[in-house]
């Protein structure tokens, strides 16, 4: 019965969002409630999934009953068995928030169309998680670039659908590049699924190097290209800074993740770390990760707009894991899935946050903070845990990952990266200290020091609360989530 | 367009379009096409019906309302068929094995479900066809007005 548990949270993901047109008849508090249930659903049921890795191993599951040589196939692995749970959590906190925060961004009539385009959201990233093939992957990546597509866009302002429109551009370029790479290693193995391809890849290596090399490099720069890692990042901040709060919260925090897993599933489990070496691709990796974990905390310190900032300091961030896996060890491995997760609860913390003094003051200039901590205390309490987090404070996740990294980074005797890593904290503390400075300490304009308190609505104040907190127990009992990301990674590099 | 020659051709035309469609959708798995290419031409019958006789004629024919059941139970419904898989023999979407008739090869009725699926691909493929014209269309109003 477990096994069949991934196919039937994809059905139940997909009907949901498929019943919502159906639903315009019945209010929408119900439809929303419906809604959540089917996620808590789906969260149990990852739960379960992950408790029966854990205990009994992987397993394979066919679409139709097909052999994996000719069919689809699903593999439940530790990895994806994690990572399919915490895209879910994070989701379900999500989408608690937007059931308000909604009112504030979108058109009532677009309320259903909002709630089907995040199922299907939610749909295709478990399904890339899950799948163990290379076409089938593209096939969900469709559906995910096109989803996010319409979620930036359904603000209906002329700024959005330009965002939109760049996204969807460079989008399609990422997903064709993707393509073309599958279409190669194609031509050298005969096979779509990973481990097939892996086998027969590990055999003729030596004969096609020229082959593998541009197919992993269309692959490499398709991925790149949707998962923001400098110079392919140009989309990011337009897109992240004018989609509504909780689709910011939901692209920086778990939709560019997805996208690092599809690399990691093509770099360690199509390719393998001896022909990587072999390939020298690691060193490219390395210098694409190094000067993205510089310059975009050099353009987010530039910015006026909180929301644009933070899409910045994302691209920063995401070189962190791309700078981990290109270490291609298993410290570094670690520390990049591991940040994986921490950044994910940073990101949506703060893009939540954020969302809330748009919600409530219509704040989103960088220079307007001063005194809000007195007026929002949980938020902006919420949002310095997440930006101390960020800087890699001890006490918050942020600071496990960047331990981690450090020591992956000294392991490997590159000592120069540690100088780099060290650089990007301090410039990540020169634009996230000011505000919450200027929050807690300075005065507001009508000179009102009064505590207050919070006026956010609840739905929208717990999310937040709990990623909070979620931070910050994380950051104190890093190996509860370890174990996992050390299973995971003993399964990559077998 | 209010011309008598284009109404009286589309409305000679326009039925052998779409049982042509249909047919291309029926025989998916014994010739060339399927589901995607039948739908979408079933849904061009309907866009010439729009371009002659105008959107508002042509949503009395084919409302959001149509539309958004058609899109929704086309996959629904192909969601329902692989679940049958599930319950028969525990992997979704199987085919010949979860007890879908195999026919004779080469015929009308054969292949199990597949002409199943392809009937979903095609009511599918043809609404959305046409909702996106009609959107479009519907879009430029608003902007001229």
């Amino acid at each position: 019965m477990i096994e069949q548990l991934p196919i039937l949270n994809l059905v139940l993901l997909l009907t949901t969002a498929l019943m919502i047109p159906f639903t315009q008849k019945i209010s929408f508090k119900t439809t929303k409630l419906v809604g959540f249930t089917v996620l808590l659903t789906v969260l149990v049921s990852t739960l379960f999934i992950l408790l029966h890795v854990q205990s009994e191993g992987a397993f394979y599951y066919h679409l139709g009953g097909y052999p994996s040589t000719i069919g689809i196939e699903f593999y439940v692995s530790i990895l994806s068995a994690f990572f399919t749970l915490f895209v879910i959590a994070l989701g379900t906190l999500i989408y608690v928030y937007s059931t308000r925060d909604i009112e504030h961004d979108v058109y009532a009539q677009d309320y259903g169309r909002y709630y089907t385009l995040l199922f299907i959201l939610l749909f295709s990233m478990l399904g890339i998680v899950y799948t163990n093939d290379l076409f089938n992957t593209y096939v969900f990546m469709e559906i995910l670039s096109i989803t996010t597509c319409s979620i930036i866009s359904i603000k209906r302002s002329k700024k959005n659908y330009t965002a939109a429109f760049r996204y969807l551009m460079l989008n399609e370029v990422g997903s064709l590049s993707y393509l073309f790479g599958v279409a190669l290693i194609y031509m050298v193995t005969g096979y779509l699924n990973i481990d097939l391809a892996a086998e027969s890849i590990q055999q003729v290596w030596h004969l096609y190097p020229a082959n593998i090399v541009i197919a992993l490099g269309f692959m490499i720069i398709g991925v790149s290209i949707k998962a923001a890692i400098f110079p392919f990042h140009i989309w990011l901040p337009d897109a992240h800074s004018t989609a509504p709060s909780a689709s910011s919260a939901l692209l920086s925090s778990i939709v560019v993740k997805v996208y690092i897993i599809i690399m990691i599933k093509v770099l360690l489990r199509l390719i393998g770390i001896d022909i990587l070496e072999a390939l020298n691709i690691p060193v490219f990796l390395t210098i694409i990760a190094a000067s993205g974990m510089l310059i975009g905390s050099i353009f987010a310190l530039g910015q006026k707009d909180l929301k644009r900032m933070l899409g910045y300091s994302s691209i920063a961030q995401i070189g962190y894991i791309v700078l981990g896996i290109s270490l291609m060890s298993s410290l570094g491995l670690t520390a990049a899935l591991f940040h994986i997760v921490s950044h994910g609860m940073m990101k949506a913390a703060l893009f939540l946050s954020a969302g809330a003094f748009i919600f409530l003051r219509n704040q989103r200039a960088i220079n307007g903070f001063n005194g809000l901590g007195y007026q929002m205390p949980i938020s902006m309490a919420v949002f310095s845990i997440a930006g101390l987090g960020m800087i890699g404070i001890p006490g918050t996740s942020g600071f496990i990952s960047k331990f981690n990294l450090g020591v992956a980074i000294l392991d490997a005797n590159q000592w120069f990266l540690l100088v780099i890593l060290i650089m990007s904290g301090v410039l990540n503390a020169m634009y996230y200290l000011p505000i919450m400075i200027n929050a807690f300490l300075k005065d507001n304009p009508e000179k009102n020091r009064v505590m207050q308190f919070e006026k956010l609505p609840k739905v929208m104040l717990v999310p937040i609360v709990v990623l909070g907190l979620m931070i910050v127990l994380v950051g104190l009992f890093p190996n509860s989530i370890m174990s996992y990301i050390e299973a995971a990674v003993a399964m990559l590099l077998a | 367009m209010d011309d008598i020659i284009l109404r009286t051709i589309s409305r000679l035309i326009i039925p052998f379009i779409e049982i042509y469609g249909v047919f291309i959708i029926l025989h998916g798995h014994v010739s060339p096409g399927g589901g995607f290419s039948g739908g979408a031409i079933l849904g061009t019958s309907l866009i010439l019906y729009t371009l002659v006789f105008g959107v508002e004629k042509a949503q009395k024919k084919f409302s959001h309302k149509v539309s958004d059941i058609a899109e929704s139970g086309g996959i629904l419904w192909f969601i329902l068929i692989g679940l049958v898989g599930i319950f028969v023999t525990g992997y979704f979407l199987t085919n010949i094995n979860a007890g879908f008739p195999i026919g004779e090869p080469g015929l009308l009725l054969s292949a199990g479900m597949i002409p199943l699926l392809m009937i979903g691909i095609g009511i599918k493929v043809a609404s959305t066809m046409i909702t996106l014209f009609h959107t479009v269309i519907e879009e430029a109003h608003h902007g001229s007005a």
